[in-house]
């Protein structure tokens, strides 16, 4: 019994902070003081959540993305990744997962996904371990061998998340993942994606154009305006899970998509 | 009714020529003087195999070298200025502006400072070639996909990793082209010299036949000079092939998408 309302009292308890950023600006440089692209952007993202960042095109918030990653730096503000800043991309805190395929066409699948692991002289059979594990994860199994031309649009995409997995970050950072690939794909994709969350219990930070995929994956939707970006809203979106597809007919999804795109038009 | 395979089409274009070669001064459309039959140049060929081994020696000994300057020299030149942004802001637009003058009035120069033997021939044709060779692989370099670069830094490689990991393999392809290209280079820039001034190789055989109006052996000498370069050609493009797997596969995959698109029923057992 009180094992119980320990766990309960947990369970209330408001989750632990996994990215957090305050005042960020940033400011490209250029003639006259520069361009603006970012404008006192602050977010906070729970642990285990999967915030999702809309908005128009040229609102830099691939940018943003880049500075979470460590990528980039921002001209003023701080980003914490688990209380400490990230001036370096660190692949054991943050795995980034690319909008097109980046993945080298020179190596195998499995020899892509070790990639990071060999970066860091980690042996080859712990390696190769780890890299199969991942493989399994994202369902190629026995697509190991293949080289990235041999593989579908939908299929390198999942071999990129197995990338970004594959040294256990607690953080997944998604700028775009899905945009190159057809409507049918891209559905598949995110349903798959949601399961693969579910299954590793990442934050997950995810760029989208899409407002349907923006809503059928987030706890939270961002929205962001048109240049100098700012945060202009925050959705949380109270669709049950595991979602499935039956969803994006119910009025309740067909709202809360609407409200996105209201508040990206006011701005646009 | 089916169209025939490309390739089938490009081997009868070459019997048809072959047999053009043959029968044309057979029937003495064109004189002897002007155009040899193959036979009789294939003859001349194989009765003298002894002076053109030997000159074959000389002009392939003049080839290696001189690639050592125009392929290996170009691409490591190439890869440093294009990889070096201060190299490349100094020297390219220089390089690229040389690109125009015909190398060829160097080679004058050359046999001055290094005599008619074979260094003449040597330095003249991997200048001829270092230049273009160069430039290709500067602007190879230079088109790696930035995503490779990206991705490289966002899992944590460092730089010397990123040149060792990404930088050298995304260039491969370009190697081979500039291979390909410098080695075909460097064959003419050696053929053109021994020609010009010399007492050696394929190229001289053509000008000493060429001015005792000997047609079979000029021809001969031609037919060799083609052969090399072609062959030259198939191997470096078959060794480019093997190693740079994803990039021929990916054409080929290419290219059977396309046909499948266009509705080019897949070839039928007979």
């Amino acid at each position: 019994m009180q094992l119980v309302a320990n766990l309960k009292s947990a369970e209330q308890q408001p989750a632990e902070t996994a990215i957090e950023v305050a005042n960020l600006t940033h400011v490209y440089a250029g003639p006259e003081g520069g361009v603006p692209a970012l404008e006192d952007i602050s977010l906070s993202v729970g642990v285990g959540r999967f915030v999702v960042i809309v908005g128009p095109s040229g609102c830099g918030k691939t940018s943003l993305l880049m500075m979470l990653a460590g990528l980039r730096h921002q001209t003023s503000g701080t980003v914490l990744c688990y209380g400490r800043p990230i001036p370096d991309p660190d692949p054991t805190r943050v795995g980034v997962v690319f909008q097109e395929a980046s993945l080298f066409p020179w190596l195998s699948a499995l020899d892509n996904i070790e990639f990071p692991l060999s970066l860091r002289g980690t042996p080859k059979e712990e390696r190769q371990r780890r890299a199969g594990a991942m493989l399994t994860l994202v369902g190629l199994d026995g697509f190991g061998a293949r080289y990235p031309h041999e593989l579908s649009g939908g299929m390198k995409q999942r071999v990129s998340i197995a990338r970004g997995l594959v040294q256990d970050p607690p953080v997944l950072l998604m700028d775009e993942p899905f945009a190159a690939l057809d409507e049918q794909t891209r559905m598949t994709m995110g349903h798959e994606l949601l399961r693969i969350w579910n299954a590793t219990r990442k934050t997950v930070v995810f760029v989208t154009h899409s407002l349907t995929e923006a809503v059928y994956l987030a706890d939270e939707v961002l929205v962001m305006s048109a240049r100098p970006g700012r945060i202009i809203d925050r959705i949380a979106v109270t669709l049950p899970r595991p979602r499935n597809y039956e969803m994006m007919a119910t009025d309740v999804f067909g709202r809360l998509r609407d409200r996105i795109w209201q508040q990206i038009r006011k701005t646009a | 009714m089916r169209r025939p395979a490309p390739s089938t089409v490009r081997w009868l274009m070459l019997i048809a020529v072959l047999a053009l070669w043959e029968i044309v001064p057979q029937f003495e459309i064109i004189p002897e003087l002007f155009l040899p039959s193959l036979s009789k140049t294939l003859t001349v060929l194989y009765q003298n195999r002894g002076t053109y081994f030997a000159a074959l020696l000389v002009t392939l000994y003049e080839v290696g070298f001189a690639m050592l300057i125009s392929c290996v020299g170009g691409i490591l030149a190439g890869a440093l200025i294009g990889g070096v942004a201060l190299l490349r802001s100094l020297f390219l637009p220089i390089f690229s502006s040389l690109y125009a003058v015909p190398i060829v009035i160097l080679y004058p120069i050359m046999t001055a400072w290094f005599g008619v033997g074979s260094e003449s021939k040597i330095m003249f044709s991997g200048i001829y070639a270092f230049f273009p060779v160069m430039l290709t692989a500067a602007a190879g370099i230079r088109t790696i996909d930035p995503a490779f670069l990206l991705a490289a830094r966002s899992m944590g490689a460092t730089r010397q990793q990123m040149i060792t990991r990404v930088i050298i393999p995304a260039s491969v392809p370009t190697v081979f082209t500039a291979l390909r290209l410098g080695g075909a280079l460097t064959i003419i820039g050696v053929v053109v010299s021994e020609m010009l001034t010399s007492a050696a190789g394929i190229g001289y055989l053509v000008t000493l036949n060429r001015t005792i109006l000997d047609s079979p052996r000029v021809f001969a000498a031609i037919l060799m000079i083609l052969v090399l370069a072609v062959a030259y050609y198939m191997i470096a493009r078959s060794i480019e092939r093997r190693f740079v797997v994803w990039q021929s596969a990916g054409r080929k995959q290419q290219a059977a998408s396309r046909d499948a698109a266009a509705g080019v029923p897949a070839p039928q057992p007979a």
